[in-house]
C-alpha cells in the first residue's frame, strides 16, 4: 500500500514538473509565434483561388492533403483496412452467413427506445462528419468509424437478430461494402478516362484543373463549395468503413455455439 | 489569464486525470472496470487532442477508443473470465 502510494506521488510529481518545464518555454513558444514553412506551404496550395491550378477546392486543409496530396497513401490505407476486414470475414466464412440461433428479445422497452433516438443522433453526427469533410474537421474515415457505434449499439440493445429480422443481410452489407470500394476507385479515375474519352490530358487523382489539364472535377455545386473529388472519395469512404464495420460486429457479437463451429478441430470432421 | 494559459490548465489538469485513472486500470483486479478506466482515460486524451486543435484526430479517437475497442476488449473478456487471477 505504502509502495503504491510513493508511486502515485512520483507519477504526479514528475507530470507536474513536465508540464511546468513546458509551460514555463522549456520547448520554445507554444503555441509558435510564427508560421511555419511547411504550414505556410500548404496553406498556399489548398485554398489558394490566385493559383488556381495547385488548388485543391476544399477549404479544410487537412483533408485536402489527406485525399489530394497524399491521396496515393490514403487509398493504400484504405486498401488496408480492406484486406483486414476481408481476412475476417474469411475466417468465419462458413458462419458468416448463418442466422444466430439465440433470438433474444433485447432489452427492456426503455432502453428500446432511448436508444432509437441516440442511434438517430450518432447517425446523423456520422454523416454530416463524413459530408463535410471538405468543409470541417473530419471525413470519410472519421465518419465511419462514429457510425459503426450505431449497428453495435442496435445488436446489443433490440437482440442479435435485430439485422436478420430486418433484412440487412450479410449479403446486402458486403454489396454495399464492394461498391463503395469500386466507386472510390473509379472516383480517382474519372477525370483520367473522361480526358481519354474526348482527348484530352488527364491525370489519376485528378481534382481541378492543372497547368497542362484543363479538366477538373465541379469545385461548387449551387454556391457550396464541393471540393471536387474530396466530396465523393469521403463519401464512398464513409460507406465502405461503416458497412465493413458493421459486417466484422455481427459476426463478432452471434452466438458462441456459432462462432465456436469455425474452431472445432480434427475431432468434428476437419 | 489569457485562452492560451487556460487551455495549457486544462491541458495539464486533464492529464492528471488520465494519469489516475491508467493507475486504477492497471491495479483493478475486474477486468470490466479496468476496460471502464482505460475508456475514461481515453476521454481525457481525446480532450487534450481537442485542445492541442486536433479536432480530426478527436473525432476518430473517440468512436475508435470508446466505442470499438472496449467492445473488443468485452467479447475477450466473456471469453476469458472477469476477474484476474493472480499467482
Amino acid at each position: 500500500m505504502l509502495r503504491d502510494a510513493v508511486f502515485t506521488t512520483l507519477l504526479i510529481i514528475v507530470i507536474i514538473a513536465l508540464t511546468y518545464l513546458t509551460y514555463s518555454g522549456g520547448l520554445g513558444d507554444l503555441p509558435p509565434q510564427d508560421i511555419r514553412l511547411i504550414a505556410k506551404n500548404y496553406l498556399n496550395l489548398t485554398y489558394n483561388r490566385d493559383a488556381y491550378w495547385l488548388w485543391t477546392a476544399s477549404p479544410e486543409a487537412v483533408s485536402a492533403i489527406v485525399w489530394d496530396y497524399r491521396g496515393l497513401d490514403t487509398l493504400f490505407e484504405t486498401a488496408v483496412f480492406y484486406g483486414a476486414i476481408l481476412a475476417a470475414l474469411t475466417v468465419f466464412r462458413g458462419v458468416a452467413k448463418l442466422p444466430d440461433t439465440a433470438g433474444s428479445a433485447g432489452l427492456s422497452l426503455v432502453v428500446k427506445r432511448s436508444t432509437a433516438l441516440v442511434t438517430l443522433a450518432i447517425l446523423t453526427v456520422a454523416t454530416s462528419t463524413a459530408l463535410h469533410g471538405h468543409l470541417t474537421p473530419g471525413g470519410g474515415f472519421q465518419g465511419g468509424a462514429i457510425a459503426s457505434i450505431a449497428p453495435l449499439l442496435l445488436l446489443v440493445v433490440f437482440g442479435r437478430r435485430f439485422f436478420t429480422d430486418n433484412r440487412i443481410t450479410y449479403g446486402k452489407l458486403l454489396t454495399l461494402r464492394n461498391i463503395s470500394l469500386s466507386l472510390l476507385g473509379i472516383s480517382t479515375l474519372t477525370i483520367l478516362l473522361y480526358g481519354l474519352l474526348i482527348n484530352a490530358s488527364g491525370y489519376i487523382f485528378q481534382n481541378q484543373a492543372k497547368a497542362t489539364s484543363p479538366l477538373s472535377y465541379p469545385s461548387h455545386i449551387l454556391d457550396v463549395p464541393l471540393g471536387g473529388t474530396i466530396f465523393f472519395l469521403n463519401l464512398f469512404e464513409f460507406l465502405a468503413v461503416t458497412s465493413g464495420f458493421t459486417l466484422v460486429f455481427t459476426i463478432l457479437l452471434s452466438s458462441e455455439e456459432i462462432l465456436s463451429k469455425e474452431f472445432e478441430g480434427e475431432d468434428h470432421g476437419y | 489569464m489569457d485562452y492560451v494559459d487556460l487551455a495549457f490548465v486544462l491541458m495539464g489538469s486533464v492529464a492528471l486525470l488520465s494519469v489516475a485513472f491508467t493507475f486504477l486500470a492497471i491495479r483493478t483486479r475486474d477486468l470490466m472496470n479496468a476496460v471502464i478506466f482505460s475508456s475514461v482515460q481515453s476521454i481525457a486524451y481525446a480532450l487534450i487532442y481537442f485542445l492541442l486543435m486536433a479536432p480530426d484526430i478527436v473525432l476518430v479517437y473517440i468512436a475508435v477508443s470508446v466505442g470499438i475497442y472496449p467492445l473488443i476488449l468485452i467479447l475477450l473478456i466473456k471469453k476469458v473470465g472477469r476477474l484476474e487471477v493472480t499467482g
